[in-house]
């Protein structure tokens, strides 16, 4: 099938609500930072904005709006440990089995297997949907990640948006 | 979660994002991305499929090293079993 076309369907969405027409961010280029090592001796991280959470905290607001709640996730939680709350997605699958949408149990086996060289000590579930402060993202909360990523000597950073 | 992709590349990490939505990831244009033709809730496939998600998981590590063009979109070669616009469509009109 053609791939689903959301920035039409959310068009739509906004205006049945009422709200106003939402001002997409365009960008025209990007950063990049090469790999400087093979996958085999990289670190890596993982970041989910799809409302998961480990069983011992509170769930996500499936509604919420700039929430800059972002929780760390200690990489050696079984994937059975989480609980996913988003109203943005059909969550059925993922609350049978986070790997769906945060394969912290696969990123472990390619560790055991050889395929990476390790998972950094924390992994990250924050950015949920419908953060409308873009600025407070860019300038603040984003650059507050990366700093913590880079004390964890992170080669690699894996970004699942849901 | 592009622009944050964006924010953490520019400080030096490389990134790799795994999306669902290839004309949201067009817009946003991230360092690097694996597009996923699945559900939202889906990137890494069905679930409790280890070989399945496993495998996802290792081809978009692996093109971390191999896309040298900034905001390049690498298309998954797997289709899902069943068309699911209408989920879609069913879980925005809940939100």
């Amino acid at each position: 099938m053609e791939p689903v076309r959301y920035v039409d369907l959310l068009n739509q969405r906004y205006q049945q609500q009422g709200f106003p027409e939402y001002q997409w961010t365009i960008n025209e280029d990007s950063a990049l930072a090469p790999l400087t090592k093979p996958l085999a001796e990289c670190r890596i991280s993982m970041l989910t904005s799809g409302g998961v959470s480990h069983c011992t905290l509170e769930e996500w607001d499936p509604y919420a709006r700039n929430d800059f709640r972002l929780d760390t996730v200690e990489a050696s939680s079984p994937g059975q440990d989480f609980q996913v709350s988003d109203s943005y997605y059909d969550t059925d699958d993922a609350v049978e089995d986070v790997n769906c949408v945060f394969p912290i149990d696969r990123l472990r086996e390619l560790d055991e297997d050889g395929t990476i060289g390790s998972v950094a000590p924390r992994l990250w579930s924050g950015f949920m949907g419908r953060i409308y402060k873009r600025t407070e993202v860019r300038d603040v909360q984003a650059p507050a990640l990366a700093r913590e990523l880079h004390d964890d000597d992170v080669d690699l950073f894996l970004l699942v948006p849901a | 979660m592009g622009l944050v992709a964006r924010v953490i590349e520019e400080s030096g990490i490389a990134t790799m994002l795994v999306s669902t939505g290839r004309d949201l990831t067009e817009l946003v244009r991230p360092p690097r991305s694996l597009f996923a033709n699945f559900p939202m809730g889906n990137p890494f496939g069905p679930p409790n499929d280890p070989d399945f998600q496993r495998r996802v998981l290792r081809t978009a590590l692996e093109l971390t090293a191999k896309i040298d063009q900034p905001g390049q979109i690498v298309d998954l070669a797997d289709e899902w079993p069943a068309d699911f616009s209408d989920k879609v469509e069913t879980a925005l009109l809940a939100m």
